[in-house]
């Protein structure tokens, strides 16, 4: 949280950098610095939300013991009424104190309103679209950050259940890929999103962090054997977009590192595709590298953190998968590692030359 | 400047998608220098861990043909070259340190080989016993936070794997209470002995290892029947969590803050399911929770204005 100094001093920089004149909502932008959500730490974001979580099984408990998962129609009533007080409550009092109870609200309302269609003996379909529109709904009115979040996770958690009741499980691939390329657009384009409109602005944080949870866990699905009997066929579809979109990736870096010789550019392309096609059997390894590489472009902690937590569980998984003796892939790991330590070595001698000249 | 002020002033200005972007990248993105350093970093922790990996893999083969004499001492050979290799006075110090922790791993796949041959099995506790003495001289003097991390993980595991091999008798509840003073203890020296140079992310892992084994050992605890290591838990967790929250108003980090009260949260909802198990009561600790973690956090934020008033 910054003070009133640090605000005038951060405004009369951008005043300077810019030739034309700008105009500053001065009053409010000092008024949210001084509202509650001026600048709130990853610690409340993760405590509301697993407040959140915990009330909201407790309540389960209390739902199941008293027996009143029995009536269909209640139960979506409820979880209908539950929602909208949800949202009233954050679009009313916009402050974080009333964050825990406005998402433990909303997650009931969600779980009610499954139990409830559930009860009603609707299918999986109809539910999961039901979801879709009531979490749209929900972005489209408040756009808080932690129930923005949450609906993002709903609308994908949705999807994959569609994905999952058809049977449909190739579509997997569609569905990481266009996550993919969405998060992309989104970690590259952050200027121009903010800037569109104030609802776009608000949602950009949430939905950066939304996606990169349901990217993940359409990573897992993709990198973990047996959990979808996702065809192999059809797997070099995900490799394709997600490799495609690091190459993309690199060409942005030459510019921030300043590379220019045509030669070297091309050299570093081909070297990228040949160590990354030993993965084209595995998207979730790439797509997590692709992580790594666009949160440490926009110096985003978070995923940086999430990323190379997941290339590690990703790698490890795919070398016990793989269907290859200890040996040969013993024999894979080493030679990798050799590759990138003559690598290191490489690009450290360059540097140092660089620095020398 | 944060991102959350630009985008805080591009909301209520009328700053160009070009201006954004240049306060963007001139503030916020990680520049040249910060991405030759990363990539730098990148490549040797891939190299050092994909190798390592494969001398793993190599020797889990268990390759038949090969006779113990020469599998011992082909880990050992690569053992001494790699801690060679961390005494070229060339190295920079923290490829040297990224080096040692490689050999420290190697240490580990030294005593599963060997467990291998004279059929220890492969978690038996004193393979990681073993590992943790023979790296305690490298951790102790690269003072290196990720090796350190390992240390921390192979002592736990060594206890845990104790626990369940040998000392059967042993309660969950001591076995939490015993996790919750190793852990501890090692936060304490590291935050009155670090002289504020370890980094933040091995603080908050062991502390929050350390808050995990007194909640899980408190819950167990009351829901299970009474015993004296549960006393001594108790006022330990009394004793260090309020050590803790008074260290966290000092330091003014809000990790200790929301951790300690999220903990305490938890084990007052464990208590008052054991109370009673109705479902009212499941309600009653729904709204506990929720009204208690509101005020945490509405604590946390009038905390943390006020050290930003102070600043």
């Amino acid at each position: 949280m910054k003070n009133k100094y640090n605000i005038q001093e951060l405004l009369d920089y951008l005043q300077n950098s810019e030739d034309k004149d700008l105009n500053f909502d001065e009053e409010a932008i000092f008024a949210n610095y001084q509202k509650d959500d001026g600048n709130q730490s990853l610690a409340i974001k993760i405590l509301s939300v697993f407040g959140g979580i915990l009330a909201s099984f407790a309540f389960l408990g209390f739902l199941f013991i008293a027996g009143l998962y029995n009536s269909d129609i209640g139960l979506v009533a409820f979880g209908g009424i539950f929602i909208a007080v949800s949202i009233w409550v954050n679009k009313e009092y916009d402050k974080i104190i009333v964050e825990t109870v406005s998402v433990s609200f909303f997650i009931i309302g969600f779980i009610l309103l499954g139990f409830g269609c559930d009860q009603l003996k609707m299918n999986e379909n109809f539910i999961s679209i039901i979801f879709i529109i009531v979490a749209v709904g929900s972005l489209s009115i408040v756009q808080n950050y932690i129930l923005s979040f949450v609906s993002i996770l709903i609308i994908n958690g949705s999807i994959l259940t569609l994905i999952i009741s058809n049977k449909g499980y190739d579509l997997t691939h569609l569905y990481v890929s266009s996550i993919a390329l969405t998060m992309n657009y989104v970690f590259l384009k952050e200027a121009k999103i903010i800037t569109t409109n104030n609802t776009l602005s608000k949602l950009y944080n949430p939905v950066k962090t939304g996606l990169i949870f349901s990217f993940l866990s359409g990573l897992v699905i993709l990198g973990k054997k047996g959990i979808l009997p996702v065809s192999l066929d059809y797997i070099w579809l995900s490799s394709i977009i997600i490799i495609y979109l690091i190459v993309y990736l690199i060409s942005n870096l030459f510019n921030i590192l300043s590379i220019s010789e045509t030669r070297h550019k091309i050299g570093i392309y081909i070297f990228t595709i040949l160590t990354l096609l030993p993965t084209a059997l595995s998207p979730a390894i790439s797509g997590a590298i692709l992580l790594i590489l666009l949160s440490f472009l926009v110096n985003y902690k978070t995923g940086l953190v999430l990323g190379i937590a997941s290339f590690i569980y990703f790698i490890s998984q795919y070398y016990y998968d793989l269907n290859f003796t200890l040996l040969t892939k013993s024999i894979l790991l080493f030679s990798t590692g050799v590759l990138f330590i003559a690598l290191y070595l490489f690009t450290n001698k360059k540097l140092t030359a660089n620095e020398k000249v | 400047m944060q991102r959350e002020d630009i985008h805080l002033i591009s909301r209520h200005s009328n700053l160009t998608e070009q201006a954004v972007e240049k306060a963007l990248i001139k503030y916020v993105y990680n520049k040249k220098e910060k991405w030759q350093k990363f990539l730098l970093l990148l490549f040797i922790s891939f190299g050092v861990g994909f190798m390592v990996s494969g001398i793993v893999f190599f020797f889990a083969y268990n390759w038949v043909n090969l006779h113990k004499f020469v599998k011992i001492g082909l880990v050992e050979g690569v053992l001494i070259a790699t801690t060679i290799l961390v005494l070229l006075p060339k190295l920079s110090i923290s490829i040297r340190k990224i080096i040692l922790t490689g050999a420290s791993f190697l240490v580990g796949v030294l005593f599963a080989v060997f467990g291998q041959i004279y059929q220890t099995g492969a978690n038996a506790y004193d393979f990681f016993l073993g590992w943790t003495v023979f790296v305690t001289l490298w951790v102790l003097i690269s003072n290196f936070t990720p090796l350190w991390l390992l240390y921390l993980v192979l002592i736990n595991t060594t206890f845990i794997l104790y626990a369940q091999q040998v000392a059967k008798d042993w309660t969950a509840v001591f076995v939490c209470t015993f996790l919750f003073i190793i852990n501890t203890s090692f936060l304490i020296s590291a935050i009155s002995f670090g002289k504020k140079q370890i980094p933040n992310w091995f603080l908050n892992i062991v502390s929050l290892a350390s808050t995990s084994y007194a909640t899980i050992g408190v819950v167990i605890g009351i829901f299970d029947n009474y015993q004296t290591a549960f006393l001594i838990l108790i006022l330990l967790t009394a004793i260090v969590f309020t050590l803790g929250i008074w260290h966290g108003i000092k330091t003014k980090s809000g990790f200790y803050l929301s951790v300690i009260p999220f903990s305490f949260i938890i084990i007052v909802s464990a208590l008052l399911i054991q109370i009673s198990d109705g479902g009212m009561m499941f309600l009653l600790v729904s709204l506990f929770i929720i009204a208690s973690v509101t005020l945490t956090i509405k604590n946390l934020i009038d905390t943390q204005k006020k050290w930003a008033n102070e600043k």
